[in-house]
């Protein structure tokens, strides 16, 4: 049974209320024609007889109205009555409740998380503190009443999803270095490779060929193999891409317009590059790991500037910064 | 036109007689040759869209050829590197606080040790019940500290170990800044067991488990402690290399059944031998004389033979069991023979005999030498260990050795029902059992009481007779060593996977926060506390 603490309830007696600030597009107008689902039991426009309607209200009203005649205290009608607390008053309605119920007031069935009053809850979430070593004074939180587990901390953090709880760098880069379908594989060379990053010496930075702003001092970099990786990608991943446009630049020749990228599309262009690099390599030793270690090594060339993917890089910051003029290109004309 | 065959027809028309045809038709194959012409000639439009425009700046990045630059690597470099193996990651951060598996700690486990002996001795004769209750509250404390923890290994040790191969490549030693171990409450018992086994008593033991368990470290720690006892260890670090042919082999002359020498592989290994103990053999010098095919100086040390085995591959093999009397001769230190990887020798070999059978691994001279220990046949007399652990991963299946260990296991254990052998398999082999040490003992005292009673006639000097023959044959059982030990490796406690979750993350390997929840996880995950699992998915970001 929900608790009877209702905080809505408070509002309820205050004249001013709040008006909703958009008009309902709802017709006010009633229904002319009665509606009637199949599970009601009575038509809503029943004819009235003298004694239906505008008499007695429902049970805790009049419970409320003889309450109000004999000067006692009855329930209040803000709240929502229990049907314990109607069945106390009622007699030959306790005589005609459901088994459970009657079983509940016998007290066979005595449930004190389910019939009871936030005061309890409290009181138990108290207790629970004290048995768990703390104090009684001890704030009681609404994780810890009524939550067997506790509820999760707030916001969720990012990995909370299954779909998305390894890193996404790592995620995306073990896509990308998967061939034929085969992940696991995939997987172990990743792992390979961050292995690789561990266990290498600290890279020593190329002044000429600044890494991201704010990437970690390179003697950091390989205690924390994931931060590696990425300061590699994002350092050498492209800030656009050039698209070329057939036949809008007159004489068959194509257009070169540069599109920006997306975060996720700027790493892949640098991981692709990467993955090329280390193709090309020749491997030193032999075994099954022989691809991971060559892109793990391309991967500390780039940290360290000495690798090829700088200057495509390069080229096609170049490119677009020449080809900036053609931005306005739209595929009717030029825009003005 | 409707053709049959019109779209073939286009290119090649399939009736060419033109005689046949009438006008229509003509008309008709007019078009189609003007078709077939097109699609003959490609057009010129293609050639053009590739030129370059003047003036226009295009993006090209040139493939280029691969450059050949350096000179391959050398051979056996490439095998060298696959086989490397690094003890040391710089990067990896200092753990303070570590101890060391030195003659200190194992100097605690042997007073623990006679404690317990006399604790024994002491319920027996019920004495200083109060005393020995303190002593074991001690004890049990002090132990209770170590595992669970990571102890770092002695440089001395680690050059031994690496020079008797104990270290191996997927291991991952090469994540630390220094080799350490960690101690769980099997090797405690194990460490215990060597140091009681110094006294006599030979410890014949086989190391069994899931894959990962590790039953390779713990072989690895019972070595580093008989290193750090002073004892010689000699091992056998890949049973699958003394058996799969890759070395060359010779019948050895006067031998029933033949056995096999493996010149080579006896000559490296002694090598290996030597370096690992050179400490201990250095001192130790000659007190046989031996028949070898080489000269021999009386007065030279043991490490001197082994060079002299190691450099001749072809005396290798009488040098080996020249050095091994001289390990078997009276005041020598204990001896620990182990071999990773048992199912390889329980089974027959890659090798040939000459008649092109396949020849079984026990008739090899080396794993001969090995079973013969293991089974109790031969008894190591200065003390010692005869240690095997089988190898789940990547090891042929031995299934008289899987029903032994079973059996033995339950027998252990004490169960009622011991598993029997399945009467409808044929790749059973009975030299496995002796190897083991198990028909060997039953099928003698059988064969002795069976002999018996046939012998037995109503007559009482016969009756008499039985009951001598029978007291002998009890006393040869007392005196033929029992089957094998089989120490079956589970997971790891949460303790102990929490001590080395938490050195893991001191040497600064694994970034994350080690408490109740994060152990938890990763022990339920690695299927109870696997430790290589554990490795796996905590360690080696194996996702």
């Amino acid at each position: 049974m929900p608790s009877r603490l209702n905080l809505l309830g408070a509002s309820r007696s205050l004249t001013i209320r709040v008006r909703p600030s958009i008009a309902s597009h709802h017709a006010r107008t009633l229904p002319v024609v009665s509606r009637r689902g199949f599970a009601e039991e009575k038509e809503q426009n029943a004819p009235t007889g003298p004694n239906q309607g505008g008499g007695l209200g429902h049970v805790s009203e009049e419970a409320a109205d003889m309450s109000e005649i004999t000067g006692e205290t009855g329930p209040d009608l803000s709240q929502g009555t229990p049907v314990q607390d109607i069945l106390q008053r009622d007699e030959e309605g306790r005589d005609k409740a459901p088994e459970i119920i009657k079983q509940e007031i016998d007290g066979k069935k005595a449930n004190a998380a389910e019939s009871t009053t936030f005061a309890n809850l409290l009181s138990l979430g108290q207790l629970e503190s004290i048995a768990a070593g703390g104090h009684g004074t001890d704030p009681v939180t609404v994780d810890t009443v009524g939550h067997k587990y506790g509820l999760p901390d707030l916001p969720l953090p990012k990995n909370a999803n299954f779909k998305y709880r390894y890193d996404p760098v790592v995620a995306q880069v073990t896509n990308l270095l998967m061939k034929d379908g085969k992940l696991s594989v995939a997987q172990r060379n990743m792992s390979f490779i961050l292995n690789h990053l561990r266990t290498a010496p600290p890279p020593v930075p190329n002044p000429a060929r600044p890494l991201l702003p704010g990437a970690p001092p390179p003697n950091h970099l390989p205690l924390n193999p994931i931060g590696y990786l990425t300061v590699a990608i994002d350092s050498v991943a492209p800030l656009l891409r050039i698209r070329s446009q057939r036949g809008a630049a007159g004489g068959g020749a194509a257009l070169q317009i540069p599109v920006p990228l997306g975060l996720r599309q700027r790493r892949r262009q640098a991981v692709q590059w990467i993955l090329d690099a280390a193709n090309k390599k020749k491997s030193r030793g032999s075994g099954k790991n022989q691809f991971a270690l060559r892109v793990a090594d391309e991967i500390i060339n780039v940290v360290e500037g000495k690798s090829s993917v700088w200057e495509k890089r390069q080229l096609v910051h170049k490119t677009g910064t020449s080809a900036r003029a053609n931005l306005n290109y739209r595929p009717g004309g030029f825009r003005r | 036109m409707a053709n049959t065959n019109c779209l073939r027809c286009l290119a090649r028309p399939a009736f060419p007689s033109p005689n046949i045809l009438n006008a229509t038709t003509r008309a008709g194959m007019g078009i189609q040759r003007r078709a077939a012409s097109k699609l003959a000639k490609p057009s010129n439009t293609q050639g053009r869209k590739n030129e370059k425009v003047k003036g226009q700046k295009t993006l090209r990045i040139k493939k280029k050829a691969p450059v050949k630059t350096g000179k391959p690597p050398a051979p056996g470099e490439r095998k060298a590197m696959r086989k490397r193996i690094v003890l040391s990651n710089t990067n990896a951060l200092e753990v303070e606080g570590l101890r060391e598996l030195d003659s200190k700690m194992l100097g605690e486990w042997e007073e623990s040790v006679v404690r317990e002996l006399q604790a024994g001795e002491d319920d027996l004769v019920m004495q200083g019940a109060l005393g020995l209750l303190e002593g074991e509250g001690g004890e049990a404390k002090g132990e209770a500290k170590v595992v669970g923890k990571v102890v770092a290994l002695m440089g001395s040790t680690v050059d031994s170990l690496r020079a008797v191969e104990a270290f191996k490549t997927t291991q991952g030693w090469g994540l630390f800044r220094r080799p350490g171990l960690l101690i769980r409450e099997e090797s405690v018992a194990l460490s215990k067991k060597l140091i009681l086994s110094e006294e006599g008593g030979v410890l014949r033991l086989v190391i069994d488990g899931e894959r990962g368990t590790g039953k390779s470290l713990l072989l690895l720690h019972a070595m580093a402690t008989a290193f750090v006892r002073g004892w010689v260890v000699v091992n056998i670090p890949e049973a699958q290399e003394v058996t799969n042919a890759m070395n060359d082999y010779a019948p050895l002359p006067g031998t029933t059944p033949t056995l096999y020498s493996q010149p080579s592989y006896t000559a490296t290994w002694l090598s290996q031998i030597n370096k690992a103990n050179l400490a201990l053999l250095s001192e130790m010098e000659l007190t046989l004389t031996h028949n070898l095919p080489i000269p021999l100086q009386s007065n030279i040390s043991l490490s001197r033979l082994c060079e002299l085995g190691a450099r001749d591959p072809d005396v290798a093999w009488p040098v080996f069991q020249a050095f091994w009397a001289e390990l078997m001769a009276e005041g020598r230190p204990p001896v620990l023979l182990s071999l990773d990887g048992l199912s390889n020798v329980m089974r027959e070999s890659a090798y040939r005999a000459p008649d092109v059978s396949l020849v079984h691994a026990h008739d090899l001279a080396i794993v001969n030498h090995f079973v013969g220990y293991l089974s109790g046949e031969k008894e190591l007399v200065n003390g010692g260990a005869v240690l095997a652990a089988t190898n789940r991963s990547h090891a042929p299946r031995s299934k008289s050795l899987d029903l032994m260990l079973t059996q033995l296991l339950e027998a252990q254990v004490g169960e009622e029902e011991i598993t029997e052998k399945d009467p409808f398999e044929k790749g059973y082999d009975s030299r496995v059992e002796w190897a083991l040490g198990v028909k060997e003992a039953e099928a003698s005292v059988e064969a002795d009481v069976e002999g018996v009673e046939t012998a037995s006639s109503p007559s009482s000097v016969k009756e008499v007779k039985k009951e001598e023959n029978v007291e002998a044959a009890v006393e040869k059982v007392q005196t033929v060593p029992g089957p094998v030990e089989v120490l079956k490796l589970k997971g790891l406690s949460k303790v102990e996977a929490r001590g080395l979750m938490e050195y893991w993350a001191k040497s600064g390997v694994l970034r994350k926060t080690v408490n109740e929840q994060e152990v938890a996880e990763k022990w339920a995950l690695a299927g109870k506390g696997v430790v290589a699992e554990i490795e796996r998915g905590a360690l080696r970001m194996r996702i």
